[in-house]
């Protein structure tokens, strides 16, 4: 793409994004939104391709019928409360409706089939705005509205999400289509604290954020979209295997990296607003993300994948990808565990 | 439901079917057997349970192989029909079904544990070993416009193989409105799941199509990255890669009009993969034919 408008795209996704963040008029929210989904088209459809173009118009129409929703609960609050402040809302219908709109937005059950098929159609950059940068807008958006969201549903909703998370990634060979799925199971963890602890969520937004952009970066050194071509990079870059299997551990839950300390935080306050099943079952759904997680790394980590001979020998040109920051969002993903108790700043 | 839905489906196929008359069998009969083409030489199933025939199960397959035994039914023992029992019997089977594909999702993809299938380098996909394998192939010819091509599948000696044959003729319907014809294709059925949800293979692995035909006895291997987009027999100016995890069916299509008799016989029809074979796509866009992409 022309590098002046591929710039101009991605400041007007930047600016749509910020203007949700920081607007206080419910209008100026649904603004940002809708600036942010209409920048965000061109960038799904970079490759262009009948896939790319399927990808980018579902998300096209999930987006906007979520905007419309939200529009809807808008002007009901409206409707009840005569002004457009978003400090809390004033009637349960505009708060479900909204919450239903965020959560279409966000990609959680039962709103979550489009997140799979969109995520598979993108190249591999598009794909990591799509679950990173995209995802602050309505979180921000949830976490303002917080104290007023209807507890049963989004706790309901979670749940699910955690489930589906779980189980649609049990048999995908498809890389995008597992971060897709662990990226849904990863938004029902966050939107389950949300009501109790809404600082708890950000900070598991911004774990996920990190592990997130860590595994887009890993994949995007050698290109790899299948499982079967992660299989091969012992063959090519030996080091980048240890890491994926790292920082998918970690992605997974697993003590001591990273990625267990904001789900041991999840859970903790969970428990200590006498909400015992919940987390319980939260937690053994995780371990499903973690069972293909291992499935996963066995073939393609633990195990030297059987290649032909003119895998084995390649020549060894110099990366002309720079990943500058990739050491630094590595260590971030696997070893924060230990700083754990410096939480207590957040209070 | 599904029943009452599968029916409809297939009395609209049925043009020049012979149709019995409402009196002598009973309703769901004979119209829903004989689903396909009329220049398909398998006998009409006869009147009987109303049994699918797309996925002959267990406890179906003894009523299948019975019925073809009989052409004809003499009004006197008309085996009895028990609506009811036959939907609960198919919905039975697919709540089975269900149940078998939430275990092999359990297992790994396509019921197999993830290393063997990422391990996997060929795969037999549709063979040619009895009368049931030709059921996943659907048979169609220009007759379907008013042409006269005929074509026929049937099991080879020994079943051993699968024989398409049959006559291609390009003259054109005389019905005023299409000016050319003569085609033959033999087209697999699209994968259904329980409850006939569409499913689709995933190919992702494997970069050659495996066919062992005879024509001249040779195994073919066809790369997947020489396929090219076409629509009603013409090839689209715009080009993209063929996507080889959502397919859903193949086929064979005979529209080189040369006029005669054909036959091609099948052992088998595989996925490969070709370790030597590293292309991706054999095409590319030109901007002559497609400027969108170019501008």
């Amino acid at each position: 793409m022309n590098p002046l408008i591929l710039g101009i795209i991605l400041l007007t996704i930047m600016a749509g994004t910020l203007i949700v963040m920081i607007s206080s008029h419910w209008l100026f929210i649904w603004i940002g939104f809708e600036m942010n989904m209409l920048a965000t088209i061109p960038i799904l459809m970079k490759n262009f391709s009948p896939r790319s173009i399927e990808a980018s118009t579902k998300y096209f129409l999930i987006q906007a019928t979520a905007s419309m929703l939200l529009m809807l609960g808008v002007i009901i609050n409206l409707l009840y409360s005569g002004q457009w402040t978003t400090t809390k809302m004033f009637n349960q219908t505009s708060s479900i409706i909204i919450t239903t709109a965020l959560t279409m937005k966000l990609g959680l059950a039962p709103f979550h089939f489009w997140v799979p098929e969109v995520t598979q159609g993108i190249p591999l950059m598009s794909g990591l705005i799509l679950l990173t940068w995209q995802k602050l807008a309505p979180l921000s958006v949830l976490y303002q509205i917080a104290p007023s969201i209807n507890l049963n549903m989004l706790l309901t909703m979670s749940l699910l999400s955690i489930m589906v998370g779980g189980w649609g990634g049990l048999n995908q060979t498809q890389l995008r289509k597992i971060m897709a799925y662990s990226s849904i199971g990863h938004m029902g963890w966050m939107t389950a604290i949300m009501v109790y602890n809404p600082t708890m969520a950000m900070l598991y937004l911004l774990m996920y954020l990190t592990m997130t952009l860590t595994m887009f970066m890993l994949f995007m050194i050698n290109s790899t979209t299948t499982l079967l071509s992660l299989s091969h990079t012992w063959n090519k870059t030996p080091i980048i295997t240890m890491l994926v299997l790292t920082v998918m551990m970690s992605m997974g839950g697993l003590p001591p990296l990273s990625g267990f300390m904001p789900k041991w935080m999840i859970i903790q306050e969970l428990t200590k607003n006498d909400n015992i099943i919940l987390p319980t079952l939260m937690a053994m759904m995780a371990l499903l993300n973690l069972y293909f997680y291992m499935r996963l790394a066995y073939s393609t980590a633990l195990t030297m994948f059987p290649s032909s001979n003119n895998m084995k020998m390649k020549w060894q040109f110099e990366d002309t990808k720079r990943m500058t920051s990739l050491p630094i969002m590595i260590v971030l993903s696997t070893m924060i565990l230990p700083l754990t108790p410096m939480l207590s700043v957040l209070y | 439901m599904a029943l009452v839905h599968k029916l409809l489906n297939s009395t609209c196929i049925l043009r020049k079917c012979p149709r019995p008359s409402v009196t002598s069998c009973p309703f769901l009969g004979t119209r829903f057997a004989a689903y396909c083409s009329s220049s398909l030489q398998k006998p009409v199933a006869a009147s009987g349970k109303a049994s699918s025939q797309r996925k002959p199960e267990g406890n179906l397959q003894g009523h299948h192989q019975k019925e073809d035994a009989l052409d004809i039914t003499s009004p006197e023992d008309k085996p009895e029909v028990n609506f009811d029992k036959a939907i609960k019997e198919e919905i039975n089977d697919h709540f089975r079904y269900l149940k078998g594909e939430i275990v092999n999702y359990w297992l790994g993809p396509e019921g197999r544990p993830l290393h063997e299938v990422l391990l996997e380098q060929a795969k037999v996909v549709w063979q040619f070993r009895g009368k049931e394998d030709l059921d996943k192939w659907t048979v169609t010819s220009d007759k379907t416009i008013g042409g006269r091509s005929e074509v026929f599948l049937k099991m080879g000696k020994n079943n051993q193989s699968a024989l398409l044959y049959g006559t291609l003729s390009s003259e054109a319907p005389q019905d005023g409105e299409s000016g050319r014809s003569g085609y033959c294709a033999m087209i697999s059925k699209i994968p259904r799941g329980p409850f006939e949800r569409k499913k689709s293979y995933d190919w992702s692995q494997f970069n050659t199509l495996y066919l062992r035909v005879r024509g001249d006895g040779r195994p073919w291997m066809i790369p997947f990255s020489k396929f090219f987009f076409s629509n009603q027999g013409r090839i689209r100016d715009a080009q993209y890669q063929l996507l080889l995890d959502k397919i859903s069916s193949i086929g064979f299509t005979l529209a080189d009009k040369v006029d005669g008799p054909f036959f091609l016989e099948i052992d088998f029809i595989g996925v490969f993969t070709d370790p030597t074979h590293t292309e991706e796509f054999a095409y590319e866009n030109s901007p002559e034919l497609n400027p969108r992409l170019f501008k």
